[in-house]
């Protein structure tokens, strides 16, 4: 029977096939939309969460601030040797580790400034940055050497520098002095993404001397995970740790630390070194929203693309049935029961919805595929937003067969209320009918 | 016991604001094994009678009775069961699924009713087409076949879960006199050797020479019944 329901319902799609081909476009339209878009997202939310990590934050940052007088804080971990043996012990998930410094600072060009938030990087030990970070000019081994520096393309160009030549580093102090350095541009990156906009690195010890602190001084240490997911709990572990081994913790705060330095911290009533455990997501709070907000607009576009689609099915089906009245009419007369003419109208729309459907995630996957291998390049001005250069698409066969089946559903929902119009006509007024 | 029994019944439609009376009275008593025939002019409520004896219309008053069951005091799954079961109606005019071919279309009951193999409702289902004529046309469409066809086809598909009641509604108006002859010599064998109770309606005194009965109907009242012998 099942054989023949299925034939009945593809051979009513196939007879009407204008106007069931309109509607299965339509479907395979937005579901393919809905694939792109989310595989648009999950592209961007991947490169912009990889490099962000790599460059900004580890999975958990044992940072700090250290305040000569309350009303002042500068981003510094003193003696960090010795939290670093703490951390190590109390972290044996650790996949590796970076030491960071921290800073910020004025860039002066001969001919423009801007400011820059400042991180001391140990070239040396820093693995990852390698793959996220791709020289344009010069190379990342150089920043190996003292007063050295590192630019992404946009600042290059905005500070009309290239490698070789020399910028002015002008930061504020904790004793309220501007201390320069002059250093070298070692290399130049390509942008990846919002950061680049305001972030940069010097080599680790360039900036110790930019701010006087001695060698066992640092910004933080990041700490990459085997398993990101623990962040959250490998955090509050070293918290209690580092705490009962005597040093001052300050309270879980989900903010990138520019924002305590220049915001909370100074205004707090405290003197001496305090630590801060973070986790990437606090971090990267404003990343994450940024995320959330574009889900929430395509979101919002989907939505609106289905209910154009429920009521073009709504449509579809109500003429359907007025075509079909007589033989509806006819089978009911020979014996058909209602909940079967539902299951039959059902099931065309279910074919016709899994066909539409599964049709526009195909079609946007080899799309995706497709602009993937022909690495669309972004407009600049995008670039930033997108975290990326190339247009990425990151596909997901569960996600795309989510939305097929979500949509799917939405379709068959549709259909229930002609459908049930359709079971419930007499079968005299049915074959009554002209048509 | 009757297979059918109208008392009183009255069914009136409504045509824009006018009432229409298509049956005024109709007291009618049909016994196992009968088979009768339903006369009268156009108009005279021959279709609205088998409609309501066929359970897919109900009396705007009075009581039908079809295989022992009120029908007004059964649900409307019981009463969808009553005609996969019971009844085997044949349109008036045709209403065969167009999407299905002719094979499938008689089949179609029988899928309903769910009990047969494949196979049995194979041979069920070919040895009717051969019965009807249209064997070689199994594989066909309704929409590729002749009016004709299309009724021995309608035929079938009333024949193939061999109903204890066949409703016809002028089974043979659309045909030449030779299939209709074919077809009412069909119905006739099945009466005689399955006992199965046909009603039809016709216009065609050749085909009413067949009946055991006929009951006249005119103006929405029985006329008259009377044994096919008296007519002769
Ligand atoms: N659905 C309906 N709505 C309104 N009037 C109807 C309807 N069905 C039948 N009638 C009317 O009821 C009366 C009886 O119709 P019915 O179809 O039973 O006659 P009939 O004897 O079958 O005629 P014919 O020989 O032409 O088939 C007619 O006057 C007809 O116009
Ligand atoms: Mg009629």
């Amino acid at each position: 029977m099942l054989l023949v329901d299925l034939q009945v319902a593809a051979r009513n799609l196939t007879r009407h096939t204008r106007r069931n081909l309109f509607l299965g476009a339509a479907l395979a339209a937005v579901t393919g939309l809905m694939v792109l878009l989310g595989a648009l997202t999950a592209g961007i939310e991947g490169s912009m969460m990889e490099s962000a990590t790599t460059l900004l934050t580890g999975d958990v940052n044992v940072g700090g601030f250290f305040k000569i007088t309350s009303g002042s804080a500068a981003p510094l971990v003193s003696g960090y040797p010795r939290v670093l043996a703490v951390t190590r012990a109390t972290v044996p998930d650790l996949d590796y580790y970076t030491i960071r410094g921290r800073g910020w600072a004025k860039a002066v060009s001969d001919s423009a400034s801007m400011d820059l938030v400042l991180g001391g990087v140990d070239i040396a030990h820093e693995p990852a940055v390698r793959r996220v970070l791709q020289p344009v000019a010069g190379t990342l081994d150089e920043l190996a050497r003292p007063n050295t520096m590192l630019l992404f393309q946009g600042q290059a160009e905005r500070l009309k520098v290239g490698v070789g030549d020399v910028v002015t580093l002008s930061a504020p102090t904790e004793r309220g002095v501007n201390n320069t350095v002059d250093v070298r541009i070692a290399v130049v990156v390509k942008n990846v993404g919002i950061m680049s906009a305001f972030s940069a690195f010097i080599q680790a010890d360039t900036l110790r001397g930019l701010y006087s602190l001695s060698p066992d001084a640092t910004g933080a240490i990041h700490l990459f995970l085997k398993d990101r997911e623990q962040a959250n709990l490998v955090a509050a572990r070293l918290r209690e740790e580092l705490q009962r081994q005597g040093w001052r913790v300050m309270e879980p705060d989900p903010q990138p630390y520019y924002m305590k330095l220049f915001q909370t911290v100074p205004s707090e009533d405290w003197t001496g070194q305090k630590l801060d455990i973070t986790t990437w997501e606090d971090e990267l709070g404003q990343f994450k929203q940024f995320i959330w907000g574009v889900k929430v607009f395509t979101g919002l576009l989907v939505f609106v693309l289905m209910v154009v689609i429920v009521i073009g099915i709504l449509n579809t089906l109500a003429i359907a049935i007025r075509e079909r009245t007589r033989e509806i009419g006819t089978l009911r007369a020979i014996g058909m029961q209602r909940r079967k003419v539902l299951w039959l109208f059902m099931l065309e729309t279910l074919l016709l919805g899994l066909g539409g459907c599964a049709f526009g995630a195909l079609a946007a996957s080899a799309l995706a595929a497709g602009l993937n291998a022909a690495a669309i390049g972004v407009p600049e001005a995008v670039q930033l937003f997108l975290s990326q250069e190339h247009l990425t698409f990151k596909l997901g066969f569960g996600a795309a067969a989510t939305d097929v089946l979500l949509l799917t559903l939405v379709t068959v929902a549709a259909s229930l209320a002609p459908a049930l119009r359709a079971a419930r006509l007499k079968p005299i007024t049915a074959m009554h009918h002209i048509g | 016991m009757s297979i059918i029994s109208v008392r009183d019944v009255s069914k009136d439609y409504l045509l824009g604001k006018t009432q229409v009376h298509a049956l005024r009275g109709v007291t009618l008593t049909v016994e196992r094994g009968e088979f009768l025939s339903v006369a009268g002019p156009s108009g005279s409520g021959k279709t609205t009678l088998l409609n309501l004896i066929g359970c897919v219309d109900t009396p705007t008053t009075g009581v039908v009775e079809v295989a022992g069951r009120d029908t007004s005091r059964l649900t409307e799954r019981a009463l969808t069961d009553l005609r996969l079961h019971q009844i085997g109606f044949i349109f008036q005019s045709f209403n065969l699924v167009q999407v299905l071919s002719v094979f499938q279309n008689v089949e179609f009951p029988l899928l309903l009713q769910g009990g047969l193999t494949r196979a049995e409702r194979a041979v069920r289902v070919q040895g009717l087409l051969e019965a009807v004529g249209i064997r070689e046309y199994g594989r066909h469409r309704p929409s590729e076949l002749s009016g004709g066809q299309r009724q021995r086809v309608a035929v079938a598909r009333a024949l193939v879960t061999r109903p204890a009641l066949v409703l016809a509604d002028e089974p043979t108006a659309n045909l030449d006199s030779q299939t209709g002859q074919n077809i009412i010599d069909l119905m006739r064998e099945m009466n005689r050797k399955d006992g199965t109770t046909f009603v039809f309606s016709t216009h065609d005194p050749k085909v009413m020479a067949h009946a055991n009965a006929i009951v006249r109907i005119a103006d929405g009242v029985v006329a008259g019944r009377e044994p096919v012998g008296a007519m002769a």
